[in-house]
């Protein structure tokens, strides 16, 4: 009884501790100040953990369609290249500013920096993995790290597109991913697209993640 | 060291530094123009066409992107043996036509 009375003791002196640090301000929030190797574990270890159980029923379209490689290039170029790069550009302002750094796709993600324990010579597994894993974060986003959620503005089939071009983007060299990611004369870009997603009749999304069909736009 | 050579150092360093980090605004300004501009097809002329592969995915579509732009393109030159037959099992033409 003794010993339980020193366990109870000792958890509530520690939660007050916690919550006592918590409203301390001594943690620094700002993004030029790396976590400790502590709180960087545990936060990845909450990523990679929800992310593998999130992706488990995703169905994986195909996607060596042309189209894809088209809609998706020009979407990425106009919305994720700040961050994520592309080939012949190394680092930009977001990139090298924002915490946790951005994975630079135009590498392979065996190359991009950071290790998921999927296995095997890719660091998320097989291309399946990678692809459903690429889709559910481009649709849901990740909390606190700067990845946006544009499941709320973009259709499935238009997400699948970016993935499709992200399964190429490491092979690509700067002639090729310039003119894959082109828009062409008379393309209002990625506004447009927004807009006339915004006034259609479509659904703006399935009820269940990556099980509609994939075309391209 | 006297001090007025240790204070230039340090004045010379704390303007140089920050320097060294920042980069030209007129970058930002070419990156805009970039992202205006449309495909560079022509640049498609000067590839290397023996280690293209009509068949591959990238290949269609920058095809499909430049259309007629690159109809005098030497398709000759492309690897179309190292390609072998697409899926469906007979190869495609490669109808510069039809783009």
């Amino acid at each position: 009884m003794k010993t339980l009375k020193l366990l109870l003791a000792a958890a509530l002196l520690a939660g007050l501790g916690g919550l006592g640090f918590l409203y301390s301000g001594w943690y620094p929030m700002g993004a030029d100040v790396p976590h400790n190797a502590l709180t960087y574990w545990a936060l990845e270890t909450l990523r990679e953990r929800s992310i593998a159980r999130s992706i488990r029923d995703i169905e994986v379209p195909p996607l060596d369609d042309p189209q894809m490689l088209l809609a998706g290039g020009a979407d990425y170029n106009d919305m994720c290249a700040g961050c994520h790069l592309k080939p012949g550009k190394a680092s930009s302002d977001i990139s090298q500013g924002l915490y946790p750094q951005p994975p630079n796709l135009a590498m392979g993600a065996a190359a991009h920096g950071h290790a998921h324990g999927s296995g095997g010579d890719d660091a998320h597994g097989d291309a399946d993995a990678s692809a459903a894993r690429q889709f559910w974060i481009i649709k849901h986003g990740i909390k606190a790290s700067g990845m946006a959620a544009f499941g709320p503005t973009h259709e499935d089939a238009r997400i699948w597109a970016m993935v499709a071009f992200l399964q190429k983007l490491p092979t690509l060299n700067e002639v090729q991913y310039q003119i894959l990611t082109a828009r062409a004369p008379g393309d209002m870009g990625h506004d447009a697209h927004g807009a006339a997603a915004e006034t259609s009749d479509a659904p703006a999304s399935d009820a269940q993640d990556g099980h509609s069909g994939a075309h391209a736009h | 060291m006297n001090h007025s050579t240790r204070f230039l150092s340090i004045l010379v360093l704390s303007v140089s530094i920050p320097l060294g980090y920042a980069h030209d605004p007129k970058e930002h300004a070419k990156e805009a123009a970039a992202a205006k501009a449309g495909p560079d097809c022509a640049a498609m002329k000067d590839m290397d066409h023996s280690k293209m592969d009509p068949n591959d995915p990238v290949m269609k579509a920058m095809m499909a992107k430049c259309g007629g732009d690159h109809a005098d393109m030497d398709m000759k030159g492309m690897d179309h043996g190292a390609a072998g037959k697409p899926a469906g099992g007979s190869a495609e033409p490669h109808d510069h036509g039809s783009h």
